[in-house]
């Protein structure tokens, strides 16, 4: 397993599957941000996030809001609150669910498999973006991704 | 021979599992209605949003149904009543027949119809596409956020929907039974009957079997929904079907044990 050696964000490289679900069984505190992990479908983006904080904290719905609203404004995805999951794109989607585990501040943020989660997207650059607008918001993250994809993030510095 | 032994022991054994389930969530369900902890404000937001869309949604429109039909019951009992010199019985009829079976019965299968069918193949899908665990990753539990709230909405809108259709069909057996033909039955003879027919007894029976209806249109959709496998999609109108025809049979054995224990 090699790692990018940056305190708060790390590019865990694995070398198949069966380490990347050992890992992620290994943190079950981590907030998991996954293609196997999916938003209520019901339920828009706002309130797929709302609900994980009313929740976990019992928050009134407005001040819910008002925090939801605000981590949607922090990475400039504030049109697709109101859409439900069949409605979103894939960024849109990926956002959401890095709110939902962002919203309640766990102690570690797990990225599972960008590339899956992003297929069109250039996601190293994106997942950047995300992240450093997201900055005060987690303690550690790590992104988990496989040997073959590094080249991606090297190219970036 | 061997092969129908086989077969039946088959069914025997899914049908006890399918039912042993059905209880096991019903018994969860009423300890976890019961909990003071389980409330939050997310957990009461979900409640009120089902008491919504079961009940508040279909009032107008169903109750006004519900005054259709026990216009058109009260008039034929009515009028059959008086046709072979009955009609002072005719009241205590409609009561016994219209407001203590017909009505929570009907009510509680336009809900299983609307209501659970939704809710089974909502719980189906979400147990195929893996919402449950998604949410219990995050820290949410499901049986306190996405079932139970499903469970204690949907029963308090039986309770409700039916409550206030028994009232609006007194209301009705009242009008076209007295003050259509005031001069067939002596004043006062409302309130006897009424307090005739709701005993201690029928009231108690018509409340637990209000409250069970209400708890099967929820708990069997949900316990089917939930018996779904993960990840395939072509099992959700199995799930559903297979919901509601238990659901089905709920109703009618409650119904029927109810008529049991106050009739037999």
């Amino acid at each position: 397993m090699a790692e990018n050696q940056d305190k708060r964000k790390r590019v865990v490289m694995l070398a198949g599957n069966a380490e990347r679900q050992r890992l992620i069984e290994s943190h079950p505190e981590a907030g998991l941000v996954s293609e196997t992990q999916p938003l209520r479908a019901n339920l828009s983006v706002l309130e797929n996030i709302t609900m994980v904080l009313q929740f976990r904290t019992n928050t009134y719905l407005g001040e819910a809001n008002d925090i939801g609203w605000e981590l949607l404004s922090l990475v400039g995805r504030t049109d697709c609150a109101n859409k439900r999951d069949p409605d979103l794109d894939y960024e849109e989607r990926f956002v959401a669910k890095l709110l939902r585990a962002v919203v309640i501040a766990p102690p570690m943020i797990m990225i599972d498999r960008p590339a899956q989660l992003l297929p069109d997207t250039d996601y190293p650059a994106f997942l950047q973006r995300t992240l450093t607008a997201l900055d005060q918001r987690f303690a550690q993250c790590w992104i988990l991704d496989y040997t073959w994809n590094a080249p991606l993030y090297r190219s970036r510095g | 021979m061997n092969a129908l032994y086989d077969w039946l022991t088959q069914r025997g054994r899914e049908w006890s599992y399918a039912w042993s389930r059905v209880f096991y969530f019903a018994a969860l369900a009423v300890v976890g209605a019961l909990s003071p902890s389980v409330y939050n404000r997310a957990t009461r937001q979900v409640v009120e949003k089902q008491i919504y869309f079961t009940a508040w949604q279909i009032l107008p429109g169903f109750t006004l149904f519900v005054a259709l039909f026990s216009c058109v019951f009260v008039q034929i009992v009515g009028a059959t009543a008086s046709d072979f010199g009955l009609y002072r019985y005719a009241l205590e009829l409609v009561i016994r027949i219209l407001v203590l079976e017909i009505l929570p019965l009907l009510t509680a299968l336009f809900v299983a119809v609307r209501t659970g069918a939704a809710i089974n193949t909502e719980v189906a899908l979400m147990q195929i596409q893996n919402e449950f665990e998604a949410l219990e990753r995050v820290g949410v539990d499901p049986f306190r956020l996405e079932l139970l709230p499903r469970v204690i909405g949907g029963t308090i809108s039986v309770l409700v929907l039916t409550l206030v259709n028994i009232v609006f069909a007194l209301v009705i057996a009242h009008v076209m039974i007295f003050d259509f033909r005031p001069w067939n039955l002596p004043p006062g003879d409302f309130a006897r009957v009424i307090g005739k027919v709701f005993d201690g007894p029928a009231l108690l029976v018509l409340g637990v079997k209000i409250l069970a209806f209400g708890l099967a249109v929820t708990v069997i959709p949900i316990s089917e929904g939930l018996n779904t496998p993960q990840k395939q999609i072509f099992y959700a109108p199995i799930a559903v079907l297979r919901g509601m025809v238990r659901l089905f049979f709920a109703l009618m054995l409650i119904e029927i044990m109810a008529i049991a224990v106050i009739y037999v």
